[in-house]
């Protein structure tokens, strides 16, 4: 039998006038702002949503200047993402503190990332390395088995139930016979400890051979390799014997596309000098390789990358300089229909426009040192992040936190030297950080305060961190308000 | 009395705030942001003003960069005394917030309002988990 619902005398649809609280005045909502432009500015909520709007739009807002009838929409608006609410303490505010949970929930399982310095050796002499060795002296700068065994033993420990076992160098791969010992140690005590274990291997590709891409398709183990643009810049940045780095590695990126699936090698650049006036033949140099992405990165200041300063010194504008012009050429790609992301942009992108937190390491508030990442140095040093290995190298121990011979997990994790680099690892609580806009997109890196400021607290208006991240996520939300074309290519981006 | 106005002497910019609308807080959030182009002096000049003095770092600096400083010192004043209403107005609201999210639910409470059942049938009648 069919019964009218109108009949029904428990329906419980009400009209919009019952949920219409009835106001003189409305509360604020925790949020910040900051003026894209001198047309606009955008507001921040304390979960990461963002509304930009006219100049003068904040201090309406704050003065209380908003009219729900007369500024329905804006009204609602605010309403809707808790800017503002029409009682002390909103209904739904149960769904802002579980979506405060979710921006956090990178926290949950503790560190991911291990990075095993597996040798210091390497082939080539790159300006901007900070650590590596030329040497043959496997005793001297390659991991030791008992070292890496007390490694693998502390990434068991980990709450985390999926780690990631990144091999770096030096160049990796000249200790491939440690990296294949490592892997199958690690295949075997992940099965009793319950862990999915991700493999990469950082390599600059000169040494690689059919028999490592054999054994890297077999185990799903990951390449990460260094492309700094076409032969005249690779060549530059990147010396070996031979002048012949970039040849190298580009038939090691054919040869492993070859073996091992399309997905499984990933290449970074990294920005110098000479790479600053050539930002469209770098993003060319990428697609002639068959990648569907780069990622921009400016020279990390640290290590012997400051020693030739002629070469990696430049002002961070020059680089942001640098980066737009190389964005607004991918923009232009993908406007034409081709899809092809800067992977920076898409880390922060996915922050701005989704409710998810993104692991990655550097971008992070708590810092992603120790919560996210850890490093098992060659000589069984055990540091905060890859950067404090690099200042190590330089004689600076601030950022190490024990031994591998001596340390146990809680005195390496948990330790005192981890508790004060705790203190400065939240931006939400540092000077300068704890007012920004940007509070929620951004994150805190104290390796790099030290290491450009020598104060692991910073001081934002000379912070080149704070330069870099301020102009680059203030650029994409003024490209995201001006253009609801390039908001699509943003949105296909992080998809 | 008269009115003080803010201006530039040689390579300082002087720039006056009154005491009963600006507080020491806001001022100090705002100057920071100028310590890298300026050494920033901060005192009070009487009972009703403050007085901040910028005095640029490098000595090139144009006259016409100054006054664009000043205005721009006049603009961020107002954004860092807009931003001290927000944080001081929603701070309970905002340890409330951060308390909830990391609490495992001991602060959670039932929605306000009545339980919805616009289906029109009595859901506790065959909720299998209802006692």
């Amino acid at each position: 039998m069919i019964v009218s619902t109108l009949s029904r005398p428990n329906r419980k649809f009400k009209d919009t006038d019952y949920f219409s609280v009835k106001t003189e005045t409305y509360f604020l909502m925790p949020f910040r702002f900051h003026r894209l432009n001198s047309q606009r500015e955008v507001v921040v909520n304390e979960v990461g949503d963002h509304l930009v709007y006219p100049t003068g739009t904040v201090a309406r807002i704050i003065g209380r200047e908003i009219d729900k009838q007369l500024d329905s929409e804006l009204y609602a608006d605010l309403i809707a993402g808790m800017f503002i609410s029409e009682s002390p303490i909103p209904a739904l505010i149960d769904v802002l503190a579980t979506r405060y949970r979710t921006k956090k929930s990178f926290l949950d399982d503790f560190t991911n990332l291990h990075i095993f310095v597996i040798t210091l050796r390497c082939e080539h002499t790159c300006h901007y390395c900070q650590v590596s060795r030329v040497t043959t002296d496997k005793d001297a700068f390659d991991m030791s088995k008992k070292h890496i065994d007390r490694g693998i033993d502390l990434m068991m420990e980990s709450p985390n139930p999926f780690v990631t076992m990144e091999f770096q160098g030096g160049e990796a791969l000249l200790a491939f016979d440690n990296i294949k010992y490592a892997v199958e140690r690690t295949k075997r005590l992940a099965v009793s400890y319950n862990k999915k274990v991700t493999y990469v291997i950082c390599t600059n590709l000169a040494v690689i051979t059919m028999e490592i891409l054999e054994y890297c398709k077999e185990n799903g183990i990951l390449l990460s390799t260094s492309l700094d643009g076409p032969g005249f810049i690779h060549n530059q940045n990147r010396r070996r014997p031979g002048n012949n780095s970039y040849e190298l590695t580009v038939a090691g990126i054919e040869m492993a596309n070859n073996v091992i699936e399309k997905d499984s090698i990933s290449a970074l650049m990294t920005a110098t000098n000479l790479s600053l006036a050539h930002p469209i033949e770098i993003v060319e140099e990428y697609r002639a390789r068959g990648f569907d992405s780069i990622f921009l990165r400016p020279i990390s200041p640290y290590g012997f990358a400051l020693s030739n300063e002629r070469k990696n010194k430049y002002a961070m504008d020059d680089f942001l300089s640098f980066y737009k012009t190389a964005l607004q050429h991918i923009i232009a790609y993908n406007l034409k229909g081709e899809f092809f992301r800067e992977q920076y942009a898409t880390i922060i992108l996915k922050k701005i426009l989704t409710p998810f937190p993104v692991g990655y390491v550097d971008l992070n508030s708590p810092a992603g040192a120790i919560t996210n990442v850890i490093l098992f140095n060659y000589d069984g040093n055990v540091y905060a992040t890859d950067e404090s290995r690099m200042l190590a190298e330089s004689g600076d121990y601030t950022f190490r936190l024990g031994h591998l011979d001596s340390s146990s997990y809680e005195e390496i994790f948990y330790g005192e030297r981890a508790m004060e680099i705790a203190e400065v690892m939240t931006n939400e609580s540092l000077p300068g950080c704890s007012e920004c806009a940007f509070q929620s997109y951004c994150g805190s890196d104290p390796v790099h305060n030290h290491a450009t400021q020598g104060d692991i607290w910073g001081y934002r208006p000379t912070s080149t961190f704070c330069r870099k991240n301020m102009e680059i996520i203030r650029y994409l939300i003024e490209l995201m308000d001006g253009s609801e074309e390039i908001t699509k290519v943003f949105e296909s981006w992080i998809r | 009395m008269t009115p003080l106005h803010n201006h530039i002497n040689g390579n300082s910019i002087i720039i006056y705030l009154d005491r009963s609308i600006y507080s020491s807080n806001v001022i100090l959030k705002c100057l920071y942001w100028y310590g890298d182009k300026f050494h920033t002096d901060f005192r009070s000049l009487d009972s009703t003003y403050y007085c901040v003095t910028l005095s640029v770092l490098a000595a090139e600096t144009e006259q016409t960069d100054l006054e664009a400083y000043q205005l721009k010192f006049e603009r961020d004043i107002i954004d860092y005394s807009l931003r001290d209403t927000v944080t001081k107005e929603t701070a309970n609201i905002r340890d409330l917030l951060i308390a909830k999210a990391f609490s495992n639910g001991e602060y959670d409470e039932e929605p306000a309002g009545e339980v919805s059942d616009p289906v029109g049938f009595d859901v506790h009648a065959i909720n299998p988990y209802q006692n």
